[in-house]
């Protein structure tokens, strides 16, 4: 069995036992993976971020127009100054105004015109039915400026049980989810670390 | 005694021994293909040989037992298909993972690094790196994973940006491929399929009704679908009888414990 296999197997039986209740071992696995997270995140920054997209085009490529968002991006730094910290707005300024004028044509075409058009579906079908009571009634619940009761009420109520379906599903795939998850770490534990299955 | 109120941790243990035990039978249990699983199967499947396949490795190492059957299944079929894989990575996380992922498959394939597959590794903010592909994908990135520039590869310069793109799969357990739908398909009409998670699917539902994704594959079931498709049983098919017994465990004992309650109460 490698070094790394024993290591693993340590760590898991480590973070498991926190299902028992809280311990040393699970406190000190739960340390090491936060410690580890954010030295293999600032290995990624330096290498990903300010090496190949700052450092390297203006040591080997003069490529000096990366000092203008360089800079951009050390202004956010005035935060940390009690009287700086207006300056950060310039490139939160910036940010805000390119993220909005990038996300808001993109989204608007993708969550909204197309998902409408996807939703007006015949209504010869039955799908075609649901879908329509799913969107109006769901809608219907998520409108504020009217008091929920009578004919308004109902339809209101019908939107919760779409929703709650909704909710259904998604727990149901959570658990799935999950369940791997937990199924993966066990095979791991029983073939590689005890070899009891093949 | 009301059983709503047990001790979690005795829960914790039926479930722990529901996991072990199925493992120790050698069962695959038997896999209807759904329509969803058929569609990103059908969509590889269309691709002629010599096609560029980009697969973005979107998915982090605390869901790996899960998306290593989907990320196998995708790269067993495009290796025999002939495709010509690029692979990226828009977590930091899924960059190693990825590559190794790629580099075990392709060596099962003998499949030639440079000649029929590149790694370009990972790029931070997914949502400029998706869409900057959609202009070049060298300026996104002048280098692979080994830091060896693109150039290198002539078998892949003809790749310059999704024009040349037939499909592109995200192997993702978080909520990326709405981003690439957001983006590359929305804003470049780039055909994306997806191989997801479990725990997303609801969440993407509404893309694939639309036709802005395809797919998806979800979870180990839907990794076992997909084994089943390619004719074999692997990896997904054996976990998804432990993962049958594990539900079977998890409705009965909602079951009883929503009946103790019950009784319980009225007493």
């Amino acid at each position: 069995m490698s070094i790394e296999t024993l290591l693993a197997a340590v760590l898991t039986l480590a973070i498991f036992s926190f299902l028992y209740k809280e311990n040393p071992f699970y406190r000190a696995a739960e340390h090491l993976l936060v410690g580890v997270s954010v030295g293999y995140y600032l290995v990624i920054l330096v290498e990903e971020t300010i090496w190949s997209k700052v450092a390297k085009p203006l040591a080997y490529d003069q490529n000096w127009i990366v000092i203008i968002p360089a800079v951009l991006g050390l202004m956010m730094f005035f935060r940390l100054s009690r009287n700086k910290a207006y300056l950060t707005r310039i490139p939160l300024a910036l940010l805000i105004g390119a993220g909005a004028g990038v996300s808001i044509p993109a989204m608007l075409w993708a969550r909204v015109l197309k998902q409408m058009s996807a939703s007006m579906l015949p209504l010869y079908t039955i799908s075609g039915i649901i879908v329509l009571v799913g969107v109006i009634t769901t809608i219907i619940y998520f409108y504020f400026s009217r008091e929920q009761e009578g004919w308004f009420g109902y339809l209101a109520k019908t939107g919760t049980y779409f929703l709650m379906i909704f909710f259904g599903a998604t727990f149901g795939y959570t658990v799935m989810s999950r369940v791997t998850l937990l199924i993966g770490r066990m095979e791991f534990l029983l073939t590689d670390f005890l070899g009891i299955v093949g | 005694m009301d059983l709503s109120r047990l001790d979690r941790r005795i829960i914790f243990l039926i479930i722990a021994i529901v996991v072990i035990v199925p493992m120790l039978f050698d069962v695959t249990p038997e896999v209807q293909i759904t329509k969803d699983t058929e569609q990103i199967f059908d969509a590889i499947d269309s691709l002629k040989t010599g096609d560029y396949l980009m697969v973005s490795f979107d998915f982090e190492a605390a869901s790996f037992p899960e998306m290593r059957p989907l990320a196998s299944v995708i790269l067993n079929h495009s290796f025999e298909k002939d495709l010509k894989i690029i692979g990226l990575a828009l977590f930091s996380e899924g960059t190693a993972i990825g590559y190794t992922l790629l580099e075990q498959i392709a060596r099962e394939y003998d499949k030639v690094y440079g000649v029929d597959y590149v790694y370009l590794g990972f790029r931070p903010q997914y949502v400029s790196a998706i869409l900057g592909m959609g202009e070049s994908i060298i300026k996104v990135f002048p280098e692979d994973y080994l830091k060896q520039p693109l150039e290198k590869y002539p078998d892949f310069l003809e790749l310059e940006n999704y024009e040349n793109l037939p499909l592109l799969v995200s192997v993702a357990d978080g909520s990326l491929p709405i981003h690439w739908a957001d983006y590359a398909n929305a804003r470049y009409g780039q055909r994306v399929a997806v191989a997801c998670a479990a725990v997303m699917v609801t969440a993407f539902k509404p893309y694939f009704e639309s036709g802005q994704l395809i797919g998806p594959a979800a979870g180990v079931k839907g990794a076992a679908e997909y084994e089943k498709l390619l004719g074999y049983e692997g990896a997904a098919h054996r976990r998804l009888f432990t993962q049958s017994v594990v539900h079977l465990a998890i409705i009965i004992l909602v079951i009883v414990a929503n009946v103790s309650a019950y009784v319980w109460r009225k007493k």
